[in-house]
């Protein structure tokens, strides 16, 4: 019986240090692609760059930082991030997006691979902070229209934008 | 004055019963905390301005936090808050969080507001004429804040020519984008392609057609006193269109046993090229898959 607690214990106490320091999971569905057809290796480096972007992001708003920011974001998303970061940084806020599951459907992938829309079901836990006050803690499932472009060595995101619903 | 305020004040004055006194204050400040209701926005549009309805009385910390923005402010609780046009830009999810003593939150959607603007993408910028599929464009339609505007719009694509009618396409946009892909047409210039929006919003890309490859060659030679001069006839696709300069073409020389070949640059749609051989010599044209016709020049 002790042992079983033990375990139970040891268990519980792992599954909590990779819970915090979990990168972002992210898996992708192209079923409903098109009018072009996602090739494996788009499939793959979208993935590795929108896990990598997500990650930024939470580092970005947990430090009040930009510089995670660069060259992962462009456009409007980046305004709209810095913006964010900005606002934190005057407010005293910061927040963190822990345990990070992104679930990214291709809805549309331009006939020459210029622009991809993805819709994301991101699940994390969400914690909002001032100072070292914890303000606002929910489990969150929040869907996202995305835009993503291919950039000189990677897709960059352009578009971040939320929904209530797809 | 919030509750908690009062709990350390009474805890500095504690009385035998203080314990008891204090578990009271304690609860009763729980209960305020739970009084603490928040009304999110009824269908707020980005940048409009909105409402936040409270309850209770007393003054609090208002926070909001969106998309491209934080901001944290005193308010009073009973009121309704206003929620600026500045504040409310981004379409997306915001958090409302309201502290006095304990806080509550209620998070709302802001939709994007109408559109303003069509962003067009259009490619390439120059095709050959006569090929399916070759003329793509993605219109994407966002409002005045660059959020991305997600209900169904009709998006009219345009495709004109010079010297014939224009071609017109409609598509409904579907996540905030439409689309269309066409054959490029069978005379070389600009092709204008517009998308609109409403007939207000316009956006034009131009299309450049060239020339598709050769489709026949016809070949002519004499001979000089500086060796055998050869030139095509002006070089065209199968359209009749003028092949761009630049265009190669290979002339092939075979005098008996022996072949050699010299590629030339078409210039102002003739490919001109001079063969050195003093026997007779059947000579032949090439560019791409068009092969041209034989010429035989007899010895010196």
């Amino acid at each position: 019986m002790a042992i079983a607690w033990i375990a139970l214990w040891v268990f519980s106490g792992l599954s909590g240090a990779f819970a915090a320091d979990s990168a972002p999971q992210v898996t992708l569905s192209v079923a409903r692609a098109g009018p072009r057809a996602v090739e494996a290796l788009t499939q793959r480096s979208i993935v590795r760059d929108y896990r990598f972007a997500w990650n930024n992001l939470d580092l970005a708003l947990q430090s009040n930082s930009t510089a995670a920011l660069d060259g992962l974001f462009v456009g409007p998303a980046s305004g709209w991030l810095n913006g964010a970061v900005q606002g934190q940084k005057q407010s005293g806020l910061r927040s963190r997006y822990a345990n990070q599951i992104h679930k990214l459907d291709v809805v549309f992938y331009a006939p020459e691979g210029d622009v991809i829309e993805l819709q994301d079901t991101a699940e994390y836990d969400l914690e909002i902070l001032d100072g070292g006050k914890s303000l606002h803690q929910e489990h969150a499932t929040v869907h996202y229209i995305v835009l993503m472009t291919p950039g000189a060595d990677r897709w960059v995101i352009r578009q971040l934008q939320s929904v209530a619903q797809f | 004055m919030s509750w908690s305020i009062n709990i350390v004040c009474c805890d500095r004055r504690r009385t035998r019963w203080g314990t008891e006194i204090l578990l009271l204050l304690a609860l009763a400040a729980l209960g305020f905390a739970q009084d603490l209701n928040l009304r999110a926005p009824e269908a707020p549009v980005a940048g409009n301005p909105a409402a936040l309805g409270t309850e209770g009385s007393g003054s609090a910390t208002l926070y909001l936090v969106g998309p491209s923005n934080a901001a944290k402010r005193e308010i009073e609780l009973g009121k309704s808050i206003s929620l600026s046009a500045t504040e409310l830009q981004s379409a997306g999810r915001y958090i409302a969080i309201v502290c006095s003593g304990n806080c509550t939150s209620v998070s709302f959607f802001v939709s994007p507001a109408k559109p303003a603007n069509v962003t067009f993408l259009v490619h390439p910028s120059r095709a050959p004429v006569g090929q399916n599929d070759a003329v793509s464009g993605v219109a994407l339609t966002f409002d005045e804040f660059h959020n991305l505007v997600l209900t169904p719009l009709a998006v009219e694509f345009q495709l004109t020519t010079k010297g014939s009618a224009s071609v017109w396409r409609s598509a409904e946009t579907r996540d905030g984008i439409a689309w269309f892909r066409t054959s490029s047409g069978r005379s070389a210039g600009p092709l204008q392609v517009t998308a609109s929006l409403r007939g207000d919003m316009v956006a034009r890309r131009i299309v450049q057609q060239v020339a598709s490859d050769p489709c026949r060659l016809r070949i002519k030679g004499a001979r000089t006193a500086k060796g055998i001069v050869v030139e095509t006839e002006p070089v065209r696709d199968c359209s009749g269109n003028p092949v761009p300069d630049g265009t190669v073409v290979t002339f092939t020389a075979k005098s008996g046993n022996e072949t050699s070949s010299v590629d030339a640059p078409v210039k102002q749609d003739v490919a001109r090229a001079t063969i050195l051989a003093k026997g007779p010599v059947v000579i032949s044209a090439a560019s791409g898959v068009a092969m041209g016709n034989e010429v035989r020049i007899g010895g010196d």
